[in-house]
């Protein structure tokens, strides 16, 4: 049996696709075995959404061809789009597949190993023809329902990488999520580039979110990264849906209403802040995590000011922070006053210490409420550890006895201190 | 080289001695009024986004473009011969009407300089919308296409001289004139003068959710 070892980066919708590629496998009767392992074939999904993304993209790869000289290294992802010609020059690589053929990776293998030498380009390219991710490396079940992106903001390469936003059918959305249910996946997950563009034969996001929630059994919803534009009210009130989990992944990026401009961001601050005032004042409990882009071209201190502001009067439980990086041709690369390194630094520093002081408030702020845990994972030391419905890390001691997948409720008791925190949590029935 | 992008050019029409319009072939192209598309030369690695000029129901395509005198595109294409191919990708953008507005909602459109070039395709495309425009420009000269809108709705700001109807910039008329809140606003241009008039507009009592941007750099 041939072994076959995955590594990605970036998004969740190269983990989404990432799974989905490994459950093909799986049925194909491949062994998936660890990325340390040694294995027959890599296949590395990369990112290309910053220079870091870049550098540990290579990395990996190189790291694939040091475990296996003989494995076939497979790369595809948005770095695969990006620098396709020079990824097809490197000798480290045996195959560079674009995002568009990914799902076809399964297909250019066998091809290979039945003694031809396939074309990647020489296959259908289709963003949505994956197999059901049954096999998964997440206990929560990512479902894509759209690629691509239209809103050509001017620091994005996603657009280039990822191509025009498109939507995946209702129909193969409502079946493909009938049949992770059916595996017994409890929470789902939806997944995509620009997932509240959701736009499919006359079906809105919110309309899509609607049909999923009126779906038999006992699952949760959650909606993942999404763009502060592009739904409306209805949107926000159905999260009164006891399926629908109260949280969101709000994408602020800048709390200047001068850099939102300049980023050509569909929204501005005072309506970011609109929509966290009303989502918080009709759920008080509601969490809003959220990326923020520090140093981009032209940001003053007091731009940089009112994003400090925000991020603190917002009140996020968590905060990815980007240190701006030029891409190559996006209209941010043609932008003056690019900031030095140096101050992104300083300012990357900043938010991540707002972000941990309101990472903890926020954890404060819930504890004694309860929750409906997920476990996730039993640790050797019986831990066990999963997420809330509001996507609170929890964990529970001397938990032996429980399982897996398995939903139980808790109670919120303490913070555990760590590099990302947890709240230790006692079980309540 | 893909070739299903490729549209001929079928006239190129100077507006000024740097503002031009680029008339291309539609090959069917649909669009909405108010999204722009990525314009290059045929073959070239180089493009820029410009906003659709002409109207969703013209034969033809159409941009207006400004020569920038540092800049690779709008140089290019100035040059281009009737003839002669470009490639376009899109449309793109949501800097649209809503169809439900088109004919029940009052509008204010503020261009500055090329900013007024989604709004010549509104007014293209929707000959009974109820709108005015405001279109700021340095001097009288750069009022594109003027006779193309009702002269009882379109007031010509210009700064640098007195030949248009107010003299001044657009922020400064806005200040000076009353919106109505339930005005939807439609800004482009550059960067500034968007900023200003979200500003002045919300003053004003107009909703953010009543006021939608497209920045040209």
């Amino acid at each position: 049996m041939k072994k076959i070892a995955f590594k990605t980066l970036g998004c969740r919708l190269n983990q989404y696709e990432t799974d989905a590629l490994a459950s093909r496998f799986h049925a194909g009767s491949y062994e998936v075995v660890d990325f340390d392992e040694q294995a027959d074939v890599y296949v590395v999904n990369t990112c290309t959404v910053t220079n870091q993304s870049d550098q540990k993209s290579r990395q990996t790869i190189h790291q694939a061809r040091r475990r296996n000289n003989d494995a076939l290294v497979v790369v595809t992802g948005c770095m695969a789009n990006n620098y396709k010609e020079s990824l097809l020059e490197s000798k480290s690589i045996n195959y560079v597949v674009d995002n568009e053929r990914k799902s076809a990776i399964y297909s250019i293998i066998e091809e290979h190993y039945r003694g031809q030498v396939p074309d990647p380009e020489g296959f259908d390219a289709d963003v949505f023809s994956y197999e059901t991710a049954t096999k998964t490396f997440h206990t929560r079940s990512m479902i894509k329902i759209q690629d691509g992106c239209d809103n050509f903001c001017t620091f994005c390469i996603i657009p280039k990488v990822r191509g025009r936003a498109v939507s995946r059918p209702k129909n193969e959305i409502l079946d493909n999520i009938r049949q992770v249910l059916g595996h017994g996946f409890r929470e789902v997950v939806l997944t995509g580039v620009n997932i509240g563009r959701y736009d499919s034969e006359g079906t809105n996001f919110e309309q899509l979110v609607e049909s999923i929630l009126e779906l038999p059994g006992d699952f949760r919803l959650r909606i993942s990264s999404i763009e502060p534009d592009g739904f409306s009210n209805r949107f926000l009130e159905l999260f009164d849906h006891p399926k629908l989990t109260p949280h969101l992944h709000l994408c602020l990026q800048s709390g200047s209403e001068a850099v939102l401009l300049r980023m050509r961001r569909m929204y501005t601050a005072r309506e970011f802040r609109q929509i966290a005032e009303t989502l918080r004042s009709r759920y008080p409990n509601f969490n809003l995590t959220t990326d923020i882009i520090v140093g981009f071209p032209g940001e003053s201190d007091d731009e940089f000011a009112q994003t400090v502001q925000m991020a603190k009067e917002l009140r996020f439980s968590h905060i990815h922070t980007f240190k701006y990086s030029v891409r190559s041709g996006t209209r941010a690369e043609r932008m003056p006053a690019q900031v030095s390194e140096k101050i992104k630094n300083q300012r990357s520093e900043i938010i991540r210490k707002i972000a941990i002081e309101s990472k903890i408030a926020y954890f404060n702020s819930m504890l004694g409420s309860t929750q409906r845990m997920l476990v996730e994972r039993i640790t050797d030391s019986h831990t066990a550890r999963g997420y809330g419905e509001h996507y609170i890390p929890i964990r529970i001691e001397n938990a032996a006895h429980l399982s897996r997948n398995q939903f139980v409720n808790v109670r919120l008791e303490s913070i555990y201190m760590a590099e990302e925190p947890e709240v230790i949590a006692t079980i309540i029935d | 080289m893909k070739t299903d992008n490729l549209h001929q050019v079928i006239s190129i029409r100077n507006l000024t001695d740097s503002a031009y319009v680029v008339r291309m072939s539609r090959r069917g192209l649909q669009f909405r009024a108010g999204q722009h598309i990525l314009l290059g030369k045929a073959g070239s690695i180089h493009n820029r986004e410009y906003s659709v000029y002409s109207g969703e129901n013209d034969d033809f395509f159409e941009v207006l473009i400004k020569e920038v005198d540092e800049g690779l595109v709008s140089k290019q294409l100035k040059k281009l011969k009737p003839g002669e191919m470009v490639q376009i990708e899109g449309p793109l953008g949501f800097f649209t009407i809503p169809a439900e507005l088109v004919n029940s909602a009052k509008f204010l459109f503020i261009g500055t300089g090329t900013g007024i070039a989604p709004f010549h395709s509104f007014v293209k495309s929707y000959p009974q919308i109820d709108y005015r425009l405001l279109h700021g420009v340095r001097f009288g000269n750069e009022a594109y296409d003027k006779m193309d809108y009702d002269a009882k709705r379109h007031i010509l700001c210009t700064s640098g001289d007195k030949t248009g109807n107010y003299h001044g910039r657009v922020t400064k008329w806005l200040k000076e004139n009353e919106v109505s809140p339930d005005t939807h606003c439609y800004l482009c241009g550059n960067f500034n003068m968007i900023h200003e008039a979200f500003e002045i507009l919300e003053k004003k009592g107009v909703p953010p959710s009543n006021v939608h941007a497209e920045v040209y750099f």
